[in-house]
This record gives structure tokens, sequence and C-alpha cells, in this order.
């Protein structure tokens, strides 16, 4: 294959142009090429080929990423395998392994990711899910910061106006100890912020009214329903999801307990129930059973866990209060 | 949702400005305010996000001692950080069970005292823009007055309106004889609790007596010594997370085994936080006892107006504020 032959590129960087290529079949209109989608993110992951497996895996992973990501967002997937399409990986830079690359709607490179940068415990074809979505999410982010202008602080002042478009707000969350930039419509929940614009999908949508829990985080280190607040008031703020009680792999000992009782059947509501139980260990409730019903009451479980909820919770208390 | 403008309130008075207009709400905890904007109950064109004005103003967040005695609950303040503070526990027992009472551990860490006592009915035709409502749209009926009325009040309805207040705290508030101060463009003034809310008549959309624009700064308890002797109980639906079917503040001056005075408000069966003024009076004076508990229960419910499916409401009620009475009186 005289493809093997062609020099590698230097790894393209943050701002270069995308080099243009001919979509392969089934990524795009027949014909059409990279150039044509500007106007639109574009996310190229250049994936490993194991055998047939490993890449049949590997579109299924694409497949079901595509399906995760927001609609609004409009980003268009290209999975491209090394082995087939070494020439156009070439041409980014990539050589041997897997890469992940945003291209932005002026077709340049605005993110990449790449298997040097990826944590073990990844997809066959060497880039875990989440960190793919994180990848696609922020080229969204990216974009809509590229077009946010400056704004001064007045007080009392009108940050956002309806029917213009233009004017979007500027939000800046610390979720989880990261810094996420979004620009958000005013009417935008902080769990609609999550889910939709940060791709941090471990807080549920159950009832969006308030009255499940399912939403369940943690604003400065107290429980909070996302479903009711707007994000762009929650800036400033330290937000905790279902996502940051683990210490790496080191699960909470909150998360711990509810595997060891059986706290969750079908585990919808479950992250709203670990945020609620992570929290009433710090608040003034009495010891038995009853009082942790009582601080538990706003999370609703229709699988009925209750049992093992209360007994979890409670096998952390115990251990809590041995240990002072 | 519809759209709308949000804007950032630092101080009062950056607040009272913005927030004039009949189009515009204040935000606090949001967690009324939001979930009727999602269903499109309120429509606001505008939305003032105040919570930044406790950064500047600690104290509208704070719990503080007042001169007299008594205590003032800044408007900011979290139902949780409120029903948690050792004064109001300690000399207001009713108002701290209220708060702990109401809603879940979550929506007390966000709901204000403030917007607690202007939180809206939970009237099922009023959450649903489909349905005729006086209240949400003046003018279009009542469905409520011969639809599913087991919720509804029966004191202090009209033919326009027999919507729940839903509030627990403001009807422990309601019976200490509270005070609302407010500050709007009009200046600073203190409203008396018992003339904070209106009753429906036949303009059930005004609920309170809050001009355009002002903003409700604190709560201010009375001192009142035999408040330590108080109680708020509720009866619902299930045992936790539900709003009251009735529901009893209760506070007594007990000497030997006679009531001297007594404070009594009902929630859950009334369209505004109910002070029972007839029922403290037939307690003052008598023994307390199960006979004395049980006519001044008669008295808080003289008057009451059942509908097709609230009538057990009248016995519920009478029930509830007997078992508080010997509660507290235990």
């Amino acid at each position: 294959m005289s493809s093997l032959s062609d020099p590698v590129a230097p790894l393209l960087a943050i701002g270069d142009e995308a080099p243009d290529f001919t979509l392969p079949d089934g990524t795009g209109p027949e014909g059409a090429r990279l150039r044509d989608l500007r106007g639109e993110p574009v996310v190229i992951a250049f994936h490993g080929d194991g055998g047939d497996e490993r890449h049949e895996a590997s579109v299924r992973a694409c497949d079901e990423i595509a399906a995760e990501l927001p609609q609004r967002q409009h980003v268009r997937l290209l999975s491209l395998s090394l082995e087939t399409h070494g020439a156009i990986a070439r041409r980014y830079g990539v050589a041997g392994d897997w890469a992940v690359f945003v291209v932005d709607e002026q077709g340049r490179i605005s993110r990449r990711h790449l298997a040097a940068d990826a944590a073990p415990g990844s997809f066959a074809w060497g880039c875990s899910r989440r960190e793919f979505i994180a990848a696609a999410v922020g080229a969204a982010v990216a974009l809509t910061l590229a077009r946010a202008a400056a704004r001064a602080e007045p007080l009392a002042r009108i940050v956002a106006a309806p029917e213009d478009t233009g004017s979007l707000m500027h939000v800046t969350l610390d979720v989880d100890g990261k810094t996420v930039a979004l620009e958000l419509d005013p009417r935008v929940t902080l769990l609609d912020a999550l889910r939709d614009y940060a791709g941090i999908t471990g807080p549920k949508k159950g009832c969006d009214h308030g009255q499940c829990g399912a939403c369940t985080v943690h604003v400065d280190g107290r429980r909070v329903l996302s479903c009711l607040t707007f994000a762009a008031m929650q800036q400033g703020k330290r937000i905790t999801t279902v996502e940051g009680l683990a210490t790496g792999d080191t699960l909470h000992p909150v998360q711990r307990a509810f595997i060891e009782h059986d706290g969750f059947q079908c585990g919808y509501c479950t992250s709203g129930q670990l945020m609620s139980a992570v929290a009433m260990l710090d608040e003034p409730w009495g010891p038995t059973d009853d009082d942790v019903r009582e601080a538990m009451s706003g999370n609703i479980c229709r699988c009925g866990a209750y049992p093992g909820i209360v007994a979890a919770i409670q096998q952390v208390r115990a251990t809590r209060s041995a240990g002072r | 949702m519809r759209p709308f403008e949000l804007g950032v309130a630092t101080t009062i008075d950056d607040a009272v400005r913005a927030g004039t207009g009949s189009r515009t709400r204040y935000v606090a905890g949001g967690t009324t305010l939001i979930d009727l904007m999602k269903l499109d109950v309120e429509t606001p064109e505008r939305v003032i996000d105040i919570n930044p004005l406790a950064r500047h103003d600690p104290s509208l967040a704070a719990v503080a001692e007042l001169p007299d005695g008594g205590l003032r609950l800044g408007a900011l303040g979290r139902m949780s950080d409120v029903a948690w503070d050792a004064r109001v526990k300690e000399r207001y027992p009713l108002v701290s069970q209220s708060l702990l009472l109401a809603a879940s551990g979550q929506l007390r860490n966000m709901a204000t005292i403030g917007g607690n006592v202007l939180q809206r009915t939970r009237c099922p035709y009023f959450r649903d823009t489909a349905t005729p409502c006086n209240k949400r749209e003046p003018g279009t009926g009542c469905s409520a007055l011969h639809g599913v009325n087991r919720s509804h009040a029966i004191l202090g309805t009209s033919e326009h309106c027999i919507a729940t207040h839903p509030s627990d705290l403001a009807v422990a508030l309601a019976a200490l004889d509270a005070t609302v101060r407010v500050r709007g463009p009009g200046g600073a003034r203190a409203i008396a609790f018992g003339d904070f809310h209106l009753l429906p008549g036949t303009h059930p959309e005004r609920e309170t007596v809050l001009r355009s624009g002002e903003l409700i700064t604190a709560i201010d308890l009375p001192a009142l010594s035999w408040a330590r002797r108080s109680l708020y109980l509720k009866v619902r639906d299930r045992a936790s997370y539900a709003f009251a079917l009735a529901s009893a503040a209760v506070a007594l001056d007990l000497a030997g085994g006679t009531v001297r005075a007594a404070r009594i408000a009902l929630g859950g069966v009334a369209t505004k936080p109910w002070r029972a003024v007839a029922a403290e009076r037939a307690l003052a004076g008598k023994p307390a006892t199960r006979e004395s508990f049980r006519a001044a229960a008669d008295a808080a419910l003289h008057g009451a107006v059942p509908h097709e499916q609230n009538a057990f409401k009248v016995e519920l009620a009478k029930r509830t504020l007997v078992r508080a009475l010997e509660e507290v009186s235990a």
C-alpha cells in the first residue's frame, strides 16, 4: 500500500486548520468533504482495528456516544479506522494510536484528545465513553465561548434579553472541582446545564419539579435540587455531583454501603439518593431509622429499595461515630 | 418556559429599582417560582436574583436578637438554617417544627423565609393552565368549587376561590403575631402578619398586601416567653414530605392546670394562614383539659364551609387542634 510510505505530518495543534478530506462512505453525504461541514462542530475519532470484533465494538461505542450527545449541540461524529483511513490519520499527525479531534465551525482544531492522555479502563478503541463525550461537549463549549462577548459587571444589570439569541449568558460553573464554561439561555436549570450542556449525566431528571430528588447535587456542601434553580444563579458556588463523590477508583463509603446493602434496584434514583445520604451525614438528625427515613423523604425510589438505603446509611453512621 | 430577562441585584436599593413592575419577579430559593414558570403559571418578563444581597449584607440571611427579646429572621435565611438555629428551637419550637415538617431536606436548603410566606397554592387547577382558575386568570371561574376539592380550604373561602394556603411556617408566624418587614420604592414598612395575607374574596389573584417592587427583608418574632411551650402538629396523607391536610400551631401560657392565654393558628384548611382568635378566647381562663380543648376546636372551626370532598377536614382539623393542645400542655 502506497499510503504506508506517506510521511506522518506533525501532530495538529489547537487552532490549526483541519486538513480537508473526502468523508468516507457512510459518515456524511456522498462525495462530501470535511469543509462542507463547516458551520457545525465535527468530532473526528481515529480508532485502532484490533480485528473485526474490536472494530465493531468501536463503531458500536461511537453510535452509543452519538446517541448520548445533547441534541441541541448538533455535533457530527466521524469515526475513522486507523488502518482503512491511515492516510487521513497521518495528515492529522496520528500514526499508530487512537486520537480524537474536535473541529470547530470555522474548520479549525479546537480540541484534541490522544491515547497518551487517556486513563486506563477505556473502550476497545482506546478512549472511554466519558472522555469522548467530554471532548465532544468541549467542542460546543469552545464554540459558544468564542461567540461570547465580554460584558461589564454593573449592579442590577440585565444580563440577558429574551428574543435575542446573540446575548446568551456566559455562565461559569465549578463542578466536581473542574471549571465548566457555558453559554446558556437564562431558562436553563442547573440540572439541564449539567446534563445537556456539560455532559455530566450523573444527576438524573425524574419529575423536573422538585418532587422526586433524582436531581440532587451539593452546592457548597449542601444538598439541593438542581432542577429548581437556574444555572446562572449558581456561579461562584462549589457544585458536587455523584461523579465527584469517589476519590479516583475509591468509592465514597456511602457508595460502598449502598452496594453492600442493595440500596438500589433499577438505579435511576440512586445518584440522588447518594447525594442526599452523604449530605445528611453532616446534618443534625437523630440516630434512629425513622430519623433516616425523615431525612431521606425527599428522595423517591419507585423500586422500593428503602430498607437497603436505610441500612446502608445507618452502617456508615455507625462506622463514623465509632471512629470519633 | 417563556423567555425572560435575568437580572442580578447586589443591594436592596438595586433590587427594588429593578423589581418594580407587574411582570417582574424576585427569585431567591426558586423552589416555587421556577416550578411554576415551568408550568407557564408564572410568566415573568424579568426575574431578579436577590441571593447576592446576602453577600453584601449578611444580616439578610441571619437570625438575630431583637432588643425586646424577640428574634429577627432575615428573609434570605434558608428554611433549614432557621429550623436548626438553637435560639429558634429553644424559644420558638413551633417555628422550628413547622419548618422541619415542611418540604424535604433539599428544598429546605434552598427555600428562604421570605419566599416561604409568599409560596403559591398547590390547588391542581391553579397549576394547570388548561383549566379555569380565578387566581391564575381572574374572571375565568373556579374549577375546584365543583371539581376535585379534597385538599381545599373550608375556612376563608369565597365563591371565587377555595385554594388552600400551603405554607406551614406561615401558620406558626400567624400564631406568634410576627411582623413582616419590607422595603420598596416608597421606603421601609412593617406589616402585622395577620394583615399580610389577603382573603380571596372577589380578587383571589391578590394574595398579599405587598406593593409593586416591595421586597421582604425580615420577619420579626416578638418576645413571647411562653412560646417555649409551643408546638406545630401536621397531619398529611403520608408521614413525610407532603402538604398538610390539617395542621395546628399552638402556644400555651399555663399556670397550674389553667390556661392563662393561648395562641392558635390552623393550616391546611384555610385560604390564608388562619389565626383562630375565637379558639384562643374560648381557652383563656379555662382548665387545660380535653373538654376545654374540644370547645376551643369547635370555636376554631365555627363557620367552616366544606365542599363535596373536603368535609372530613372539619373534624380532622378539630382533632388535630385538640391533640396539639394536649401534647403541648402535657
